[in-house]
């Protein structure tokens, strides 16, 4: 069990160790921070002095190297673009990323989850089969469509909500958030529908597929038999035996929505880290785009991780 | 009924722009609100609303007195002596005199400076009393006022006390988000990235007729959904409008695009001292007769009527016309004459024309890859088999410096709207101070001789005389192809004012609000 689990976090330290190497030398082909930082009028004495000073003329792997050693430390450098540590500046971001994320997160368990059952049960019916229609054009167009079209129809045609940002957000000891002022939740609703929307298709026909074959099972047929009422059936013992490959697949799901704000926070201008990311590689800020990165890796491991070792608490043939 | 009811609850919800406070959305940040610490554009627009200089722009680029009241050359040449407004407070009530001239002149000409070049002809700036200040140059500087319109004076006192004696460009510091300056705005909250809130100065020297109380900045970096904000009402200007999306906010009830002119001269540059292109083949473009084809075989007028949607104005020479020491007598470019082209191609010695690279950024300019593309077609129609490589300007200009093309698109705006300025960068034999832009290696001895006669001739007439020569010798040898000056296109709803300046600097004090 111990050799398992050492064996597990060994592997993920290594994943994490080669994400930042294959991220520093992609770097090179973002571009030249330099020209940015500096204005129009700058010599090439100032590009050469402030390649120097960012470390830019050294090999990628000693770039990379340094990030490591500062960055145990705590220490993710600075901003190239705003001149503050990264730290701070992700912190300061982080929140909105996460309360979107949530949000759409509930949007999508939620509705996925009363979705796929209402198509089960009636599989034949008409709003079933236009919800599975509608929940193939979900998943195949491209979430900033979706984005902007849900702009152009509630925020440009009927201006019922709003078309960027946060709305008022409130400070709670460094923690800013949306949810406790009025604005600050209209302004959640366009994004988390964008954000949720395809992984709410994704769990709604997991579901679905699911809950069709748990209705085959003998002990539905049993149940009926015994002359169950049929929302007994179909809600405690048919749901509950559903729910187990939902709740894991959700688990892995909630690290590709933090990952995949990226598109969303750009077309509503929301102001978390994807945002933040989108704007670092503009500006080439590799400081900013090597925390984000690792800080994402970080997420995505670490919850495959838990998955992991989830798995050997309940699967007792792992343990061996 | 059910129209009415939407629209009611629209009103309710929309949080309709109050007439007092003013909203407006651009696609980049300032970076930072040190005045010293980053020259590029964002910033020094931004600033302009809340720091001021000794002098200023009006509507027109014009230079008028602003902490100033009035500047005079010393002796011949020698330096300027500048009068000083009395009366002037910053914003935390301190007294602005001779010494925080002295000390924003320290301060930005200074090692740590990102500006400092605006200072390299001075060599000492002089207090002599508290309303006096005498700037010194070690060469005659006709143009010395003009080029410090966007020198911003800080508060010695304020500045000391924060310990923000020197701007700070790798990290930060007191004056990287806080503002005490003396100009119409006083920063009242900043967020960077998220929202930056303006107030008006009480204090201020100037006349405030805006009638903004309130003026709050986001920063929308996807162009489509600042189009949304605008249209949705949630801002009242948004800059700038992509250009296909102009039409739509004019057709809109309640928005409107205001169109202008930037001074931003876009062209092609080609490699003037290679032997080979970047496939090996000899470089055909070191044949001026073979750049005057370039500039035959693009037909600008068409590029301006499809790609521009008829808002941008064709160029003749590397600033625009108005811009100071714009030479009248090289007004005419060169016409759309494919045949011209083809014969100029065969006598160069390539009647079946030659394939190279033509590299361009798809970030940088109003739809330069569009532009580009189209270049690209003309080219081929007279035998230039151009292959197009378009990429962000963040990988633009590292390709550039490195010798990296066969035929580039820039932009360029002058700094200090004046002739001078891209031949000082552009053209001007490429050293480590001057010509650090000129990617192709021009270099005509001529030229070089011209740059010192225009920085420094006092008289006017011969001064323009110089500025003649070498948009001439530019235009003959073709140095560059000017193709077009970029429009400015802002977005505003109805009952708004704002006035454009060709730098693209937005001036809150020149709203106009019903």
């Amino acid at each position: 069990m111990l050799t398992y689990i050492l064996r597990r976090v060994f592997q993920s330290v290594l994943v994490l160790l080669v994400v930042g190497l294959v991220a520093f030398a992609m770097f090179r082909f973002v571009g030249d921070p330099v020209d940015t930082m500096l204005g129009q009028e700058r010599t090439m004495q100032d590009i050469e002095r402030l390649r120097e000073s960012l470390g830019l003329n050294k090999p990628f792997f000693v770039q990379y190297w340094d990030f490591l050693v500062r960055a145990v430390q705590g220490d993710l450098g600075i901003s190239y673009r705003q001149g503050r540590p990264v730290a701070e500046i992700i912190a300061e971001r982080l929140p909105a990323t996460l309360e979107l994320a949530a949000v759409s997160g509930v949007f999508a368990l939620t509705f996925g989850i009363v979705f796929g059952i209402f198509t089960a049960i009636r599989r034949k019916g008409l709003a079933a089969n236009a919800i599975m229609t509608l929940s193939l054009i979900g998943v195949s167009l491209p979430t900033f469509l979706i984005g902007i079209l849900l702009i152009y129809v509630f925020a440009v045609e009927l201006s019922v909500l709003p078309s960027f940002g946060r709305g008022e957000v409130t400070d709670l000891g460094g923690w800013s958030t949306g949810f406790l002022t009025r604005s600050g939740l209209i302004a959640l609703i366009l994004p988390s529908i964008t954000l949720g929307l395809y992984q709410m298709t994704l769990i709604m026909r997991l579901v679905r597929s699911e809950m069709l074959e748990v209705l085959r099972a003998d002990y539905i047929r049993f149940a009926r038999a015994r002359g169950l009422k049929t929302r007994v059936i179909h809600f405690r013992h048919a749901l509950k035996n559903t729910l187990v490959p939902v709740i894991t697949v959700t688990g892995l799901q909630l690290g590709s929505i933090i990952a995949f704000a990226i598109i969303t926070e750009t077309v509503f201008q929301w102001p978390g880290v994807g945002l933040l990311f989108i704007n670092a590689i503009q500006f080439v800020d590799i400081p900013v785009m090597a925390a984000y990165l690792m800080l994402i890796s970080v997420m995505f491991v670490g919850i495959n991780l838990i998955v992991d070792l989830l798995y050997v608490a309940i699967d007792p043939r792992l343990r061996a | 009924m059910k129209k009415t009811l939407l629209t009611t609850v629209a009103l309710l919800l929309a949080l309709p722009a109050t007439a007092e406070t003013f909203r407006w959305a651009s696609t980049t940040d300032p970076q930072t609100m040190d005045p010293h610490a980053v020259s590029s554009a964002p910033v020094l627009g931004f600033l302009n609303n809340v720091y001021e200089g000794l002098v200023r722009r009006g509507p027109d680029m014009s230079i008028e007195p602003s902490l100033a009241t009035a500047w005079e050359p010393i002796g011949e040449g020698e330096g300027w002596r500048f009068t000083l407004r009395e009366g002037v407070t910053f914003h935390d009530g301190a007294d602005f005199t001779a010494e925080d001239v002295v000390f924003s002149y320290e301060r930005a000409s200074s090692e740590e400076s990102d500006v400092s070049s605006w200072f390299a002809p001075v060599s000492e700036v002089v207090m002599v009393d508290d309303y006096t200040v005498d700037i010194m140059t070690s060469s005659p500087q006709p143009l010395f006022p003009d080029s410090i319109a966007n020198w911003m004076m800080m508060d010695a006192g304020w500045a000391e006390d924060n310990g923000a004696a020197r701007p700070s460009r790798d990290t930060e510091n007191f004056a990287t988000r806080n503002v005490n300056g003396t100009g119409p705005f006083v920063l009242a909250s900043r967020q960077p990235d998220l929202e930056t809130v303006l107030t008006p100065f009480e204090g201020w020297w100037g006349e405030a007729d805006h009638g903004i109380t309130e003026a709050i900045f986001t920063p929308i970096q996807n162009s489509a959904t600042a189009v949304a904000a605008l249209l949705s009402g949630e801002v009242d200007m948004i800059e700038p409008v992509p250009v296909q999306d102009a039409e739509r906010v004019d057709a809109n009830d309640g928005t409107r695009v205001i169109r202008g002119i930037e001074s931003r001269v876009i062209m092609l540059g080609f490699p003037h001292d290679r032997e080979t292109l970047r496939s090996g083949a000899p470089n055909p473009f070191t044949d001026p007769a073979v750049r005057q084809a370039v500039a035959h075989a693009v037909n600008v007028p068409a590029i301006l009527q499809t790609i521009m949607r008829g808002s941008a104005e064709p160029a003749s020479q590397l600033v625009a016309a108005g811009t100071s020491g714009y030479s009248e007598v090289h007004d005419a470019r060169p016409e759309y004459d494919p045949e011209l082209a083809r014969s100029l191609l065969a006598e160069a010695g390539y009647p079946d024309g030659f394939e190279f690279d033509l590299s361009c950024t798809n970030d940088r300019y109003l739809n330069d890859e569009s532009v580009c593309q189209a270049i690209v077609s003309m080219l081929a129609q007279v035998g230039m088999t151009a292959t197009l490589d378009a990429m962000p300007v963040s990988n633009y200009w590292p390709e550039l410096r490195a010798d990296n093309f066969d035929m580039f698109l820039l932009g360029w705006s002058p700094g200090t709207f004046d002739a001078e300025h891209p031949i000082r960068f552009l053209v001007h034999t490429a050293g480590d101070r001057l010509g650090t832009w000129n990617f192709g290696g021009y270099s005509s001895p001529r030229i070089d001789e011209l740059l010192p006669v225009m920085q420094s001739e006092l008289d006017p007439e011969a001064r323009q005389a110089a500025m003649d020569e070498a948009a001439g010798i530019i235009q003959e040898d073709v140095v560059y192809v000017p193709l077009y000056v970029q429009p400015l296109l802002w977005g505003v709803r109805d009952g708004v004012e704002v006035t454009q300046r060709p730098d693209n600097f937005f001036i809150l004090r020149w709203v106009r609000m019903d």
